[in-house]
């Protein structure tokens, strides 16, 4: 594996991973804006830019867009989180020039009015998909009560409410801000033509105008003590429960230790949380993981169980997090999370668009590529001192945000709905 | 482009099928385990006796706790899976190379020594019911479940998850007749991809598997289907619906054409259903057409989820393209359709789990695996006349329809007698 990587002047940045022999060549336009960029009245506008992109540019039909995918036999998407929007491509080598071109002019959409109101629909039934979805919204209501009045509070989606307000215009301003040059690396991974790349992305980014973007980096309060919500879903079978405390930050090296604790606390088997609930069926599903965001952090703690249970396996929850806290993590547990982790790592290694995911965002986020070589040594050179200094440092059982949602409480005077 | 493809098969004298392809360039291998132990033989009122004797072997084997399973298994870095189809229930795990020798044993002890001891069984059992309620809440899966209720003949259309009250009433005795009959070597299937070493494989197989003798087989018979339009009542904004007609089965030459033809319907961003149920009309997230089959049949079928008010209109537009579609595909499309389809080919060569499952999947339809340059083969003879014959041939008829959520919709079917 080779790491290559060029700036335009207008300070688009294009980096690849180029693995002699691999059989396809992933491509991604890494645009670092989400639905942290967003105000109110753009509450959702990232996500839903995200589609508009693929309604075509001035001279380029959505039709167009989509036959030209599945022409070059692409698996081709595109996802918005909080902080990134990403589109992206696995082809076969030959196709590396298709993919980029199409990419690359999809990056200018034209956002028309009357694509804009057909696409508006689309979102509102996504939103509606997942609503009708557990956790049901525990997950976004939790981080909103979370974050407060970080700009880390706001869910992707938006409302339906601020959906059907959002003019168009609003998006093409946004678009016109976030999406300058600077603020996008292009990325590629496997069979890489890294010349041909950097040839493409001259001709067809080159002239993007850039435009300066701001600092997203504002500190992080937390919530200082706990806190708990109720989403009441009378029709839920089982009852969710999503808590939420710190963790190290994106920028933080306790992050790679964060995930490993993760895996022994809270993998989906063989963890601690598994064999306290899950294998003995107490528990639908019982879990942690650790999710970073540029200046902040999260530990991620996910239930579901029947809904008379779910304060007693919560409890429980917290105190197997105060026993690790309180005697460590054991030798053996800890080298078979190491070993899983590092598992992991190298089966990922092997697919070109799981790698792109993995460059691109890194790069993104702090302009540091890790090869799989690099990312196996930082698993394999953890201890389990480690892992107690993140236990201290971000106690499991310390200030943090619980959202159940479900159908306990469905025949009390609760309202039906305590959504944000 | 050129794959360079190395495939390997042999069978044991007890019947095992073991299969091999080396994939150059990883440094994962993947086996997985397939035995003929699925859900179609749960029996009348025993419905997910085969899932939760899935869930029992692996709750200690050989010497092995239940827990110790799981750690060694995970100690040695290996990435499992267990999970229980209407045909088989299936052990697989993918993990660095050099692991494959710790790993194999552990297999062996799952498949050949399972404990099956009692006081598991009540812990198993609630893991069942557990993601039986889990599936309650994931309105989407039911209706595809429902749709196969209506459409499989009994009992291929039962849910292998199992059903609660049957789940409840099941016992050790149950799980231990099942596997003993169902747990054999006869028509087992272990394929290994990716970083291999055949003729280290092949006798350490032989070792742990080849006295394996136990078990008798049994063919299973089919009884008659259900109605063919279900409403299934949920509370939820969106209306789920899902659609289904007979299809050739994988082993038949002629699936090709099908699957192409539903491609062309539904199975990519510039397919029919796509285009004219989101792109144009923005009525849903999710439309799709896809190909669902099993050795002796296999259906076509097409899922939309959508706010109940605009269902009827979704429904109507689907059913609308599936009626057109005879007699109006276009060159372009089948050329899309089949770039698609060989570059999907080509990339599953990169992950050594994608590909032991794929060289297993096709020996149990096929009774062989066939290479690479056979399939891309086989696409580029597709043309549209050879899809627009099949398709007059055998025009959609006979459809199943699940809809799933507050109101029931009108099948307006033009294409249904």
């Amino acid at each position: 594996m080779r790491f290559l990587r060029e700036r335009l002047d207008n300070g688009l940045e294009i980096i690849a991973e180029v693995t002699d022999g691999a059989l396809s060549t992933s491509i991604g336009f890494f645009v670092r804006t989400g639905a942290r960029d967003e105000s109110d009245d753009l509450w959702g506008a990232s996500h839903f830019l995200e589609h508009m992109v693929f309604k075509g540019t001035v001279d380029l039909s959505a039709d167009e867009i989509n036959r030209r995918f599945d022409w070059m036999g692409a698996s081709a998407n595109a996802f918005t989180s909080e902080e990134d929007t990403v589109y992206h491509a696995a082809v076969l080598p030959s196709q590396q020039h298709e993919a980029v071109d199409l990419l690359a002019r999809m990056m200018r959409p034209a956002l028309r009015e009357e694509d804009f109101s057909t696409e508006k629909l689309v979102i509102l039934e996504e939103i509606r998909m997942y609503d009708d979805q557990p956790p049901f919204g525990a997950d976004d209501r939790c981080r909103a009560v979370f974050f407060g009045r970080h700009p880390l509070a706001r869910s992707v989606l938006g409302t339906v409410e601020s959906i059907q307000a959002l003019p168009v215009e609003a998006m093409r301003e946004y678009h016109g801000r976030r999406y300058s040059p600077g603020n996008i690396v292009l990325a590629a991974t496997g069979a890489v033509d890294f010349p041909a790349l950097v040839e493409s992305a001259k001709r067809l980014c080159g002239s993007w105008e850039p435009c300066p973007t701001p600092d997203r980096r504002v500190p992080v309060a937390g919530p200082g003590h706990d806190r708990s919500e109720h989403i009441v879903r009378p029709t839920a079978t089982l009852e969710y429960a999503v808590r939420m405390s710190a963790g190290p930050a994106g920028d933080d090296d306790d992050r790679f230790a964060a995930k490993l604790l993760a895996v022994a606390l809270g993998d989906d088997s063989g963890s601690r949380l598994y064999w306290a609930m899950v294998d003995s069926g107490a528990a639908e599903h019982a879990s942690c993981h650790h999710h970073d965001f540029l200046d902040a952090g999260l530990m991620i703690t996910q239930l579901s169980c029947d809904a008379t249970d779910v304060a007693p396996l919560l409890d429980r929850i917290l105190d197997v997090y105060r026993e690790a806290a309180a005697k460590g993590i054991g030798h053996r547990e800890f080298s078979q999370a190491r070993n899983k982790l590092a598992g992991r790592v190298v089966l990922e290694g092997e697919r070109p668009r799981r790698r792109l995911f993995h460059v691109g965002l890194e790069w993104a986020h702090g302009g540091v590529y890790r090869s799989v070589a690099d990312n196996l040594r930082i698993v394999e050179g953890l201890t389990a001192d480690d892992l107690q200094r993140v236990l201290s440092r971000w106690p499991l059982d310390g200030p943090g945000v619980t959202v159940l949602a479900g159908p306990a409480g469905a025949e009390s005077s609760t309202p039906a709905s305590a959504r944000a | 482009m050129p794959v360079k493809q190395t495939l390997f098969s042999t069978t044991l004298d007890n019947g095992i099928v073991l299969l091999g392809e080396e994939l150059p360039g990883l440094e994962s291998v993947a086996v997985a385990f397939h035995s003929t132990a699925g859900a179609i033989h749960d029996g009348q009122g025993r419905c997910g006796l085969a899932t939760l004797s899935g869930e029992m072997m692996l709750r200690g084997a050989g010497s092995r706790s239940s827990r110790q399973i799981v750690e060694d298994l995970e100690g040695a870095g290996v990435q499992w899976a267990q999970a229980v189809s209407m045909s088989h229930a299936s052990f697989s795990g993918a993990m660095v190379a050099r692991q494959l020798a710790d790993a194999l044993p552990i297999y062996a002890d799952i498949l050949r020594r399972p404990l099956l001891a009692e006081e598991e069984l009540e812990n198993a059992r609630q893991m069942v019911l557990q993601n039986l309620a889990g599936t309650e809440d994931d309105p989407a899966h039911r209706a595809i479940l429902s749709l196969r209720e209506i459409h499989y003949p009994s009992p291929w259309g039962m849910p292998s998850e199992g059903l609660s009250a049957d789940v409840e009433m099941l016992t050790v005795d149950d799980v231990r007749g099942f596997v003993t009959s169902h747990v054999r070597p006869h028509g087992a299937i272990i394929a290994v991809a990716g970083r291999i070493d055949w003729s280290d494989f092949v006798p350490r197989i032989e070792r742990l598997f080849g006295d394996w003798t136990t078990g008798i087989a049994d063919a299973v018979a089919t009884g008659p289907r259900g109605p063919r339009v279900k409403h299934v009542p949920h509370d939820s904004q969106q209306t789920h619906i899902a659609l289904a007609w007979s299809a050739p089965p994988y082993h038949s030459d002629e699936s090709y054409e099908a699957t192409a033809a539903l491609a062309v319907l539904g199975g990519g961003s510039s397919s029919r259903l796509f285009s004219e149920v989101r792109e144009r009309r923005g009525l849903c997230y999710s439309v799709s057409a896809g190909y669902q089959t099993h050795r002796d049949f296999a259906m076509a079928m097409c899922y939309s989820g959508t706010t109940a008010s605009r269902a009827q209109e979704t429904l109507d537009v689907m059913l609308a393209e599936i009626h057109r579609l005879p007699g109006t595909i276009q060159e372009a499309e089948l050329e899309r359709v089949k770039a698609r389809a060989k570059s999907a080919l080509v990339m599953q060569q990169e992950s050594s789990a994608a590909r032991a499952g794929a060289i297993a999947r096709q020996w149990y339809h096929l009774g062989k695996v066939r290479t690479l340059a056979e399939e891309l083969d086989r696409y580029d003879r597709l043309s549209v006349r050879s899809i627009e014959e099949w398709l007059e041939k055998h025009p959609v008829r006979d459809l199943s329809v699940v809809s799933l959520g507050r109101d029931p919709l009108e099948v307006r079917d033009a294409v249904s007698p």
